[in-house]
């Protein structure tokens, strides 16, 4: 795993603080989780690079009514068809995931505490993988998933109210879940992982070193800590933002 | 949002339809928007020719260093979109009303994820 993300053939000079972060984030990938074994863990992100190429999403994705579209979804075959069918709505139909699909699916054996990390899983391998195809760049081979159980930790804090599943309050920032934000940064999208405070903290990882710090994000002028300045981070940022119709 | 709010710090003229892509609007200070803009747009969509050529369009006006912080921050944004619809959070209410301009003027109301936001809708 300490061989990750070297780029050593790579055409271009990425970032140090990038490939460690993506490293890290490799080795989170591989250990048990909240919820899930590393074993499920690695299967999740192989299944999110199955379902940018699934035929069975793409028509989907057209269709009015997602939900009444039947079909069967191009998949790697060791993973339940609910969980398999999150993760490529995750990726390929965003926009349409409703409360009903996550309480239906929770009724169905698909807790909301692993929604959320299967989620978690899929976000964060997607971007990275986003950052290579970006590049023009092989995907990072998945890491062997490491043994053990979940922890089974949950937030005893953690309530619904907010969006599809419990989250910790904005005041919720304490005790074993102190370090997830900055005292008054407490955004929705900050807490929408945080009934799994690891998914929390497993993309601000990446997001640090793919956007911007915490403290870094507060500035709007002057220095970013990168090549580009944040007129031209927010930029691309809005203009990605847009295409994905990301109304939040 | 964000994009406006660093314009306002740093009184840059920007044309907030850029965001949705318009070809006909610019963004004067902004340096190398069209190919920032461009390149972004090539991830978002997934297109595997048009992300070369617009890759390389921004390398050569801007740089390597320049483009790959721009795959960075896209690549950063493919993720905070799903993190948001995933999880069905709405707009946090001390942006309800200060962004009602900026989704007015982008016909945001018109994406699905809207409804997640009914406060921000009436």
């Amino acid at each position: 795993m300490m061989q990750a993300f070297r780029y050593s053939q790579s055409p271009y000079s990425i970032r140090d603080d990038l490939s460690a972060a993506y490293r890290a984030f490799w080795s989170r990938l591989a250990s048990p989780g909240s919820w899930w074994t590393g074993a499920e863990r690695v299967a999740i992100a192989q299944e999110s690079r199955h379902a940018v190429k699934c035929r069975f999403c793409a028509e989907r994705k057209e269709a009015l009514s997602p939900y009444s579209f039947a079909g069967e979804h191009e998949h790697a075959g060791t993973l339940d068809p609910l969980v398999v069918d999150a993760i490529h709505r995750i990726i390929t139909d965003q926009t349409r995931i409703t409360q009903s699909y996550v309480d239906d699916n929770a009724g169905e054996g698909l807790s909301k505490e692993h929604y959320v990390e299967l989620a978690g899983i899929v976000v964060v391998t997607f971007s990275i993988d986003e950052f290579h195809r970006a590049l023009g760049l092989p995907l990072e081979p998945l890491p062997d998933p490491l043994a053990g159980e979940p922890t089974h930790y949950r937030p005893a804090h953690a309530v619904a109210g907010t969006g599809f599943v419990p989250m910790i309050p904005a005041d919720g920032n304490v005790g074993q879940e102190a370090d997830l934000w900055p005292e008054g940064a407490n955004a929705n999208v900050l807490r929408a992982f945080s009934v799994v405070p690891d998914a929390v903290r497993d993309w601000m990882l990446v997001g640090n070193a793919q956007y911007l710090s915490m403290e870094g994000m507060q500035i709007f002028a002057g220095d970013t800590g990168r090549c580009i300045d944040r007129m031209q981070i927010e930029l691309v940022a809005a203009r990605v933002s847009s295409h994905n119709e990301c109304f939040y | 949002m964000m994009l406006s709010l660093s314009a306002k710090t740093t009184e840059t003229a920007v044309d907030l339809q850029m965001v949705n892509g318009s070809s006909a609007s610019d963004a004067q200070g902004i340096a190398h928007a069209n190919e920032l803009a461009s390149f972004a747009e090539a991830i978002a969509q997934r297109d595997a020719a048009k992300i070369k050529r617009t890759r390389d369009a921004l390398a050569e006006v801007a740089g390597d260093a320049i483009m790959i912080d721009a795959a960075a921050v896209a690549a950063n944004f493919q993720r905070m979109v799903r993190i948001a619809d995933s999880m069905g959070i709405p707009i946090d209410d001390k942006n309800v009303e200060a962004g009602a301009g900026i989704r007015q003027e982008l016909e945001l109301g018109r994406f699905a994820s809207a409804q997640n936001t009914p406060s921000a809708n009436r």
